[in-house]
This record gives C-alpha cells, sequence and structure tokens, in this order.
C-alpha cells in the first residue's frame, strides 16, 4: 500500500488493538484492512465489544492502534505530532457522539462556531455559517440557549450542526441515536442522509440501531475485532 | 474562546471556586498582614533609632567613623550645617561635640560621655526635649548646665539641682575641668548609653575641650526615610569637601542595620509557609477540576483544540480566580493593616530591640503590602497550576472520553 487513491478517503492496513484490562491483554481489533470511500454512507454495527468504538476512535486519530497503519484523506495518521492531529481532526472530521458531549458553558451558536472559531473564520461567517447549519438541523430560534437547557435531540442535532459547519470531509458517528427516541433518531437519520447526498460527505456510523443499519449504503459487521461481513448496497 | 471557556468554567462548580478564592483570599490577607506589621514594627523602630539617636545621615571629618578621635573635626560646621539646609528634602540638621572623661558627684565619679549639643536644632531634629523624663531641657544659650542620663544619675546618686564636675582633655593638650549644674535627667530607651551620657550646651562643650567653632558631627533629618540615599548623593555633591564623609544611617549603625536585615529575612520563613499553604489549597482544587472535566478535554481535544489550548484553558482559569481573589484581598490586606496601624498589637510586657523599648506593635499600610502577595499568589497559583495544565493537555481523547 504505497499511496491512498484519491476516492478512498480512509484505508486501513492491518490495524490491531490490545488493551491492558486488570493487568489482561485485550484484542479489541485484530488486523483490520477496511477501505472507504468518498460519500459513502457506511455503518458498523457488531455486538458490544466487537470492537466497533474502538475502531472509530483509531481512525479519527483519537486513539493509537498497537499494529498496523491508518491513511485518512491521504495522511499517515501515526506520522503526525499532537499539534498536527489536532488540526487534521479540525479540518477534516467531524464528530457526533452518543453522549452528544458539548461544551456546557457555550451556548449553542458558540458550540456550533467553535471548531470555525480554532480554524480561524472570520466572526461574520461564523454567524453566517452557525444561521445556516442551525436552519438545516431544525434549531431555528435556540442559538443562545445552553445545552442544558436543549432536550437530547436537541443537543444531539447540536452535535450534528457542530461537525458539519465546518464542512469536513468525514463524519464521524458513535451511536448516535442510541439516546434517542425513535422519531427523534428517524429524524436525525434522515437529515444526516440528506447532507450526505446534498454534500457529498463521508459518513461512517458504529451503531446497533435497526434504523440506522437499514438507511446505510454500506454495512460492515465486526466481530471479536474483525471483520465479518461487508455489505455494499 | 478558551479565555471565555475558562471564565465560565469558574462559575460552574462555585463551591469550588469560593473554597480556592478562599485560600488566595487568607492567603494574600495574611501575607499582607505580615508584610505590612514586618515595615511597621522594623519602620518603627528605625525610626526611632535614627530620629532619637544617629539621625538618617550623618556628616563627619575624613577616617572618624572608622576611628573616632577628639581632633577629627568639621571646621566651620554652621557654614557646612547651613549648605546641607539647602539640599533638597533636608527636614532639619544638628551639630554635635564628643568627648570623654571623669564625671563626678559629691564623692562619687564615673566614666561620662559627654555629647555637646546644638539644643534648639537638637529638639527640632532628634526631638532631644522629649528624652528629658525630669527637670528641664538646657537652656538654649551655653549656661553651664548638664542634663545627665538616668543610668548616670543612679551610679553618681546625682540629683537635679547637684553639680557635677567635669574632668577630660582639651584638643589643646589641656586639662580640661569644669563645673555644671545638672537641670535634667535623660532617658534615651538604650539603657547603654544612659549609663554614660552627660548632654552639654554645644558651646559648653566646645570649651571644655577647647575647639572653639569646632564639631564632631553633623546630624542630618530627611522628611522621608526612604529617600535617605538620594539626600546622602545630593549632599555629597553640594558640600563637594573630600575632607568630609557623609554617610547614610545604615553605614553609621552598622551593626543595627545588619540585626534588622538579618530579622527580616527570618521572617521570610513565615512568608513561605503561607504561600505553601495557599500552593497546597490551590493544587488540590485544580486537580480535582481537571480530574472531574477529563471527558470534557477529551472533546475539546477530539474535535480540534490543541494540547497547548488545553495547557492555557486550565491556566487561565486559575489566573482568574487569582485575579479576583487579588481584589479581594487587596482590599481585606489594606483594611487588616490599616486596623493594626491605629490600634497595633500591644505586648504583655515591653520588648526591647536595638537598645530601643517597644509595648505596642504598629504595621503600616505600603505598596509593599499590595506588590508582595500579588506577586506571590499570582506566581504561587499558577505555577501550581502548571502540572494539572500539562496533565490535561496530555489526555488522550479516547481514553478521556470514556470517563465519566
Amino acid at each position: 500500500m504505497e499511496q491512498a487513491q484519491k476516492t478512498d478517503v480512509i484505508v486501513t492496513a492491518g490495524v490491531t488493538k490490545v488493551y491492558e484490562a486488570d493487568g489482561v491483554p485485550v484484542n479489541a481489533l485484530n488486523g483490520v484492512d477496511l477501505t472507504i470511500r468518498s460519500g459513502e454512507f457506511t455503518a458498523l454495527v457488531g455486538p458490544s465489544g466487537s470492537g466497533k468504538t474502538t475502531f472509530l476512535n483509531i481512525i479519527s486519530g483519537l486513539d493509537s492502534p498497537t499494529e498496523g497503519s491508518v491513511w485518512l484523506a491521504g495522511k499517515v495518521l501515526s506520522e503526525m505530532s499532537g499539534n498536527e492531529l489536532s488540526d487534521f481532526r479540525r479540518d477534516n472530521i467531524g464528530f457526533v457522539f452518543q453522549a452528544y458531549n458539548l461544551i456546557p458553558v457555550l451556548t449553542v451558536e458558540e458550540n456550533v462556531e467553535y471548531i470555525m472559531l480554532l480554524a480561524g473564520v472570520s466572526k461574520a461567517e461564523r454567524h453566517d455559517r452557525v444561521i445556516v447549519m442551525l436552519e438545516a438541523v431544525g434549531l431555528e430560534g435556540v442559538a443562545d440557549r445552553t445545552p442544558t437547557q436543549l432536550s437530547g435531540g436537541q443537543q444531539q442535532r447540536v452535535a450534528i450542526a457542530r461537525a458539519m459547519v465546518s464542512e469536513p470531509q468525514i463524519i464521524l458517528a458513535d451511536e448516535p441515536t442510541a439516546n434517542l427516541d425513535s422519531k427523534t433518531g428517524a429524524d436525525l437519520l434522515e437529515m444526516m442522509r440528506h447532507l450526505n447526498v446534498e454534500t457529498g460527505m463521508t459518513f461512517i456510523f458504529s451503531t446497533h440501531d435497526p434504523m440506522v443499519m437499514e438507511g446505510a449504503t454500506r454495512l460492515i459487521t465486526l466481530r471479536d475485532g474483525q471483520i465479518d461481513t461487508d455489505e455494499t448496497r | 474562546m478558551i479565555l471565555k471557556i475558562a471564565f465560565r468554567n469558574t462559575f460552574r462548580q462555585k463551591r469550588r471556586t469560593i473554597l480556592t478564592a478562599l485560600a488566595m483570599v487568607v492567603g494574600f490577607a495574611l501575607l499582607s498582614l505580615t508584610i505590612g506589621l514586618s515595615d511597621g514594627a522594623y519602620g518603627g523602630i528605625i525610626e526611632m533609632f535614627t530620629r532619637n539617636r544617629t539621625g538618617h545621615i550623618q556628616v563627619h571629618r575624613e577616617g572618624y567613623l572608622d576611628k573616632p578621635s577628639l581632633y577629627k573635626t568639621i571646621d566651620n560646621p554652621s557654614a557646612v550645617g547651613e549648605t546641607i539646609q539647602n539640599t533638597a528634602r533636608v527636614e532639619a540638621w544638628t551639630q554635635r561635640v564628643y568627648g570623654a572623661g571623669l564625671g563626678s558627684v559629691g564623692e562619687k565619679s564615673t566614666a561620662v560621655q559627654i555629647v555637646g549639643v546644638d539644643v534648639a536644632r537638637e529638639i527640632q531634629a532628634t526631638r532631644f526635649d522629649n528624652k528629658v523624663i525630669e527637670g528641664s531641657v538646657l537652656a538654649e544659650i551655653a549656661s553651664h548646665e548638664a542634663v545627665i542620663g538616668k543610668g548616670l544619675a543612679k551610679i553618681l546618686s546625682a540629683e537635679i539641682g547637684d553639680e557635677i564636675v567635669i574632668v577630660s582633655q582639651g584638643a589643646d593638650g589641656s586639662i580640661a575641668n569644669d563645673v555644671y549644674k545638672i537641670v535634667g535627667i535623660a532617658e534615651s530607651g538604650d539603657d547603654i548609653t544612659d549609663r554614660v551620657v552627660c548632654y552639654l550646651h554645644i558651646e559648653d562643650a566646645q570649651e571644655l575641650f577647647v575647639l572653639a567653632g569646632r564639631a564632631h558631627e553633623i546630624v542630618v533629618i530627611v522628611s522621608n526615610i526612604n529617600w535617605v540615599d538620594k539626600v546622602t548623593s545630593a549632599i555629597e555633591t553640594r558640600l563637594n569637601n573630600p575632607t568630609l564623609d557623609v554617610a547614610p544611617w545604615q553605614v553609621v549603625a552598622k551593626s543595627f542595620y545588619r540585626a534588622m536585615k538579618t530579622d527580616q529575612q527570618g521572617d521570610a520563613i513565615s512568608r513561605w509557609v503561607i504561600i505553601l499553604i495557599v500552593a497546597m489549597g490551590v493544587l488540590n482544587t485544580v486537580l480535582m477540576s481537571v480530574l472531574e472535566r477529563t471527558r470534557e478535554y477529551g472533546v475539546l481535544k477530539a474535535v480540534g483544540t490543541k494540547p497547548g489550548q488545553i495547557f492555557w484553558l486550565v491556566v487561565w482559569e486559575v489566573v482568574i480566580i487569582a485575579l479576583g481573589s487579588i481584589c479581594v484581598g487587596a482590599l481585606l490586606g489594606v483594611l487588616i493593616n490599616y486596623l493594626f496601624s491605629i490600634y497595633g498589637i500591644t505586648y504583655p510586657e515591653e520588648i526591647t530591640y536595638g537598645g530601643m523599648k517597644f509595648k505596642t506593635m504598629y504595621a503600616e499600610v505600603n505598596i509593599r503590602c499590595l506588590i508582595i502577595p500579588a506577586i506571590t499568589v499570582m506566581l504561587s497559583a499558577v505555577i501550581v497550576s502548571l502540572f494539572p495544565a500539562v496533565k490535561a493537555a496530555r489526555i488522550m481523547p479516547a481514553k478521556a472520553m470514556r470517563t465519566h
């Protein structure tokens, strides 16, 4: 594997992750080889402990593999310093977490603009993009509220807006509908699918939710830290 | 934005912020009081010492301070004094003649130190009249009167109205002797001095020692003791006389000055103890805060915040609390020092320092009481925040986000 192809946004080769749990080594991932192409709407599924979250963490540079390599947007993650990784994540990856993980002391608007602020986007442009994004996720009129003043579904919408506002190449979502009721989950999934089609962003979900699996254009099943099935629809 | 988050974070856990701030405020106030009391006490001692004895600056014939001699005199001291008086910030000056001799009252005799004083000027400069605890001050014109120390009066069993015979040697080699009427008993606060001192009018002393129109010492009082060094240089320049030495009180009373310095350094230990207590309190709460927000730092890093920005987020939070604490501490410190500068701390018994007696110690309100605690609190807070800040900056996002 000399170089990732142009349309390959994520390429993993022999990715292995071994954790120490109470002094006992646990293989969370066991030599995963995978290529994700731009514009895919991929769901990672599998039982708890199959390595879905670990895989997402490793392909985003939030964690490092014990063995193997990860190419993301043409860059080898293991060759980057802490600051380079931060910049790279800021510019290329949007995160949606199961627990929303908004910054509690910032308002909705400030949460959404935070990444753009780190990237040095001007105040006027930030404001305009935040307004457009909040409208896109159906959160007009709550810009001045803090996360604690929102429902779970609204918080997850803010998280999606935050992930997408800087127009990254890839959105990684870890169980995004797990804490939501089925209607809110369905709405959010529909919204993300719409954004995927409209903008061509690459989405990768880890999920247990049959609704997300159903909506995915590619379904990868992990079992015991290895790819069990890989189905493109 | 990092600053904004840091600022808002300080209001999230109000109780913890208040505890951290309280440690800093109390530390500031204690440091301020320690400095205020130290400066007040030492300032008082120095002021009393210089005002009552040495003055702030002294002028002598070259070499007199190292080896005092009857013959090392200042010629035309009045002219020298007038030149000094014209120097900026000089409040007063006076001239003195010194000599040793044998003093006798009735059948009792002992060694005495004769100090010839310019009465009117000495009162103005060193509050000579306040030293006289019995009888009266010397007349302003030479009248063959003497004021003797309390201890000397006891040794000689002398009383007001008695006559004291002084026998010594004149500057011309002749036997100097004369009789003076004791008009007053003086107490300088220094028992050793009071056991030997005999004050005469300067003209009587000049006549006794055959030193007409000459003096051994010119004492200068400046309007603010903090200006002593500058005024010393100004007097040197004005006099422009290589045969005269101009020395500040720190040189005139070297051993006293050293003792004061050593004592003040001893006070630094108590300051370090206070700093340590403040630092431990701050470290504890900041570490707790970092531990509690581990997940949040992980999220911030995940979305692209650099390790350096996380580091500053933690440091800024402490700096914001420290700034607020310094403002409150400054008000409290000034108030406490102000109260102690008026009411002081009264000891159950009189204490003696540098030959002077004190019963009450007063604080001083000065800029040091604010600047030193402010720098100390800020520096110690920033230093103890470094470890938690580095810890937060090095958090692995994936691991941090697994914590609850």
